[in-house]
């Protein structure tokens, strides 16, 4: 009896322990810090019940992007709205998809999701439809963003969400390594063939280059799914039918892009035997790093400060035009964005918020914590107007851009593209096997989710 | 009204805490119940009523974290489950695909055999020989422990391996560094380094054409024979080294294995040694004779934990070539391939499925190694 006495005011002392520990953190007291956005000069809608929105972000660069959110664009918005509470779960690119997948898998999770460029077709069908929110009726200030933003954001003629910044794949070349008597960038196949075959030079003594005539994304393969859709849409080549379903790798631009894949790799690196070019720290094209041309986004470039920009040009991708008239200058364009899932009890609140954090003033902002270039086009004032570089990056991105977009089961196609370079590539198996196997693959992946009969 | 995120959190706790405290008590008044059923005395009954209760929150824990998913991941492995789409029962078919269809995953099962029988022996020689080492009175032999287990402790964190990656680097990476002054220094090293890049390469070769179904790879480091003096290894540069740079990860984090074969060696009774010196035996033979045998034991419970750990190796290959994929499919282990269709492609029907044929595959050979035993573990000299 005793025993028993004693062990139940056990668990009453346990539960009482476990509640303390439980308890959630102190509600925070102080005053809001100042916010930056003044009130909407009109009467906001207001929100008569609490409402917790959970964000999850991107956590691009810490402690600086995420400050700004939390510090100051939620205060401010919370003035508009003050029963709403926004609560921001900071994440990375390394573990996104476990945690978003098992958002979507328990249907339960954050309201609003950034997401990247592939992950329209991967969850586009699971985001709340929102054009009767965000679409020009709506809200006229969505005219405002690139239209090739928005492809990215949308998804079977719907919003899904908005785009935070255009991150196009420029060709940046260090002038000051092309080879004697070359001053630009060259315009076709043959012409990029010969030309990393002439920047790129190899120290017999360690077998390891010490320069590399081109990167696409990375230098040591050389295979990229994202450099070989490029070459393929450059060329004026689609990765689908008429139809827009069925994969269309047995197409005279797939092949001719992945022989480029492959001449440029063997131009390069002449056998699987050279070493890399050596680890260093910063961009490829930086002073010292050895690269003399790299098709990638703002993000792998030197800081739009560098004293190399001086050296460094910047195009689109040109296609091969002596082969394929098609051909069409382009840069591929890639755009982070915040979707809302259709899951989220609150659709509503959360498009009002993204309407708040894409407004011109927070999406310059926005942008400027990260040097990007912002997808709303009258954002482009201040420090992208005032710097040369992100200037020829923005009127690039608004000539050229190609929406990397409305691609069907993107992941999937994602993997079989880089397995299958990979093999092509390190001569573990030939062109016409590579191409068939791609075209069988995704033809399957297709079939599977349906798309396809 | 809606919900408010603070009260939430407070209400979730506390329906927590009132859920634990009552399995505590059901599991306790249970197990009380079915032994006073079996006739067991009140002094028994009240010791069942306290273990069950107190066993309670992690026996309910197991229930709910770990049976009720692998039953539901069983069910799901007969199943079409893709995220965002309604889940169709297929009967077999997941297994019949793994089984007869899929290359990825027969890639993936060839790698992690590469891992297995390349790796795990030499992680467990490295160990062994460290271990020996270790056991010997050196002076600041605690601080060659401490500096063997290291690893260990910092683990496959991705800082570690983003080192690992400059390290690895074929142009200024300093184990190619060192390997490349090593060869320039002296000859019979450089023919020894370029022996290992052959033999690394020919295995590696044939392994590749056992994955993708032609030995063009194999074929070609025939054909270009011995490598030349300049080669170094092209750890993560290419398909023919990317299985060893796993392995040289495996390898570097032998510290827990060398950790028991040192608890082996020091269990080892002084006097069969001492005998056995005073008979003639020298110190080789003694080790073969006297301290292998002994350490069988050691061996064997090294060998089952490596093997459960390399046929679930997962760490080294996400963090190396995850954003590296066109190798990634030459490195990938069984494991990595599971997280990939189920949370890259969102196929949980099928994750589940590689999952049940993964634990099946390391249940099989963990038995295998039971059985065997009896033909080469010592438990007492004879």
């Amino acid at each position: 009896m005793r025993n028993r006495r004693s062990l139940t005011i056990s668990a009453l002392l346990a539960a009482a322990l476990i509640l303390a520990a439980c308890a959630p953190a102190a509600t925070p007291t102080a005053a809001p810090p100042q916010a930056t956005q003044p009130p909407a000069a009109e009467e906001p809608p207001a929100a008569a019940e609490p409402v917790a929105l959970k964000v999850y972000v991107v956590d691009y660069t810490a402690d600086v992007t995420d400050t700004w959110l939390e510090d100051e664009v939620v205060p401010a918005f919370q003035e508009m709205y003050p029963n709403v509470t926004v609560e921001f779960i900071w994440g990375s690119w390394s573990t996104f998809g476990e945690t978003v997948a098992g958002y979507f898998a328990a249907g339960e999770g954050a309201d609003i999701i950034n997401l990247g460029s592939e992950f329209n077709g991967l969850y586009g069908s699971q985001l709340a439809p929102l054009n009767d929110k965000l679409g020009a009726a709506a809200w006229p200030e969505i005219s405002n963003f690139i239209p090739g933003t928005l492809e990215n954001a949308s998804w079977d003629g719907e919003l899904r969400g908005l785009p935070i910044f255009s991150a196009p794949r420029y060709v940046f070349c260090r002038t000051d390594l092309m080879p004697a008597g070359v001053t630009e960038q060259p315009a076709d196949f043959a012409g990029w063939v010969e030309f990393a075959e002439a920047a790129t030079v190899i120290d017999p003594a360690t077998n390891s280059l010490t320069q590399q005539g081109f990167v696409p994304v990375d230098a040591g393969t050389m295979a990229d799914f994202q450099w070989y859709l490029n070459t393929i849409w450059s060329l004026g080549g689609s990765i689908y039918r008429e139809d827009g379903v069925t994969p269309n790798f047995d197409s005279g631009e797939a092949d001719a892009a992945l022989q480029f894949n492959y001449d440029m790799k063997r131009a390069v690196y002449p056998d699987d035997t050279v070493g890399a070019l050596p680890a260093g720290t910063g961009s490829v094209i930086e002073e010292g790093n050895g690269a003399v041309c790299l098709w990638h986004s703002g993000w792998a470039a030197p800081a739009p400060d560098s004293a190399v920009w001086s050296k460094i040009d910047i195009q689109p991708f040109t296609g091969d035009p002596t082969n394929f008239p098609a051909s069409q200058p382009i840069v591929l364009s890639f755009v982070d964005w915040w979707a809302v899932p259709a899951y989220s009890p609150n659709v509503d609140m959360a498009a009002e918020f993204l309407k708040f954090v894409f407004n011109q003033e927070n999406n310059h902002r926005y942008n400027e914590t990260m040097n990007l270039i912002p997808a709303r086009a009258d954002a482009h004032t201040g420090y992208v107007v005032d710097n040369p570089v992100l200037q020829r990056e923005a009127e690039l991105a608004s000539e050229y851009s190609y929406g990397f977009a409305g691609i069907l089961e993107p992941t999937q196609l994602q993997s079989i593209l880089q397995t299958q370079l990979g093999l092509y590539l390190t001569d573990q198996q030939d062109k016409a096997a590579t191409l068939s196997s791609i075209q069988d693959q995704y033809t399957q992946v297709l079939q599977d989710g349906g798309y396809l009969p | 009204m809606k919900e408010n995120p603070y009260l939430f959190t407070l209400l979730s706790a506390l329906a927590t805490t009132l859920f634990i405290v009552a399995s505590c008590l059901v599991l306790g008044l249970l197990a009380r119940f079915f032994v006073r059923l079996a006739g067991g005395t009140r002094r028994r009954q009240e010791q069942a009523y306290a273990g069950y209760f107190f066993a309670a929150p992690w026996i309910v824990g197991f229930l709910i974290f770990v049976v009720v998913p692998m039953l539901a991941s069983l069910y799901w492995s007969f199943t079409d489950y893709r995220i965002g789409r309604p889940l169709e029962p297929v009967g077999l078919e997941n297994y019949a695909r793994l089984l007869l269809d899929d290359r990825e995953f027969r890639g993936s099962l060839i790698n992690t055999l590469f891992l297995t029988l390349i790796g795990l022996p030499l992680q467990i020689g490295v160990a062994l020989g460290l271990a020996v080492l270790l056991n010997q009175k050196l002076r600041g032999e605690h601080s060659f422990r401490a500096t063997f287990y290291l690893p260990v402790i910092l683990g496959f964190n991705a800082a570690v391996l983003l080192c690992w990656r400059l390290m690895l680097n074929a142009s200024n990476g300093i184990i190619d560094q060192v390997i490349r002054s090593l060869s320039n220094a002296s000859l019979p090293i450089g023919y020894i380094n370029r022996g290992v890049i052959y033999a690394v390469e020919v295995v590696n070769g044939f392994f590749l054409g056992l994955t993708n179904g032609n030995y063009t790879l194999l074929e070609k480091v025939l054909e270009t024979g011995f490598p030349a003096a300049n080669r170094v290894p092209m750890w993560i540069q290419t398909p023919l080294w990317s299985k060893m740079s796993v392995v040289l990860l495996m390898v570097w984090i032998c510290g827990s294995m060398m950790l028991i074969f040192l608890a082996g060696l020091q269990a080892t009774p002084r006097e069969l040694l001492e005998a056995a010196e005073v008979d003639g035996a020298g110190s080789w033979k003694r080790f073969w004779k006297i301290t292998f045998p002994l350490l069988t034991p050691y061996v064997f419970y090294n060998l089952i934990i490596g093997l459960i750990a390399a046929l679930q190796i997962f760490e080294p290959v996400y963090v190396l070539y995850r954003d590296n994929q066109p190798l990634a499919p030459s490195a990938y282990s069984m494991v990595y391939y599971l997280y990939q269709a189920t949370f890259r492609f969102n196929e949980i029907g099928y994750g589940s499925a590689i999952s049940w044929l993964i634990l099946l595959i390391i249940a099989v050979v963990s038995l295998i190694q039971f059985r065997l035993q009896n033909r080469w573990v010592e438990y007492e000299i004879r």
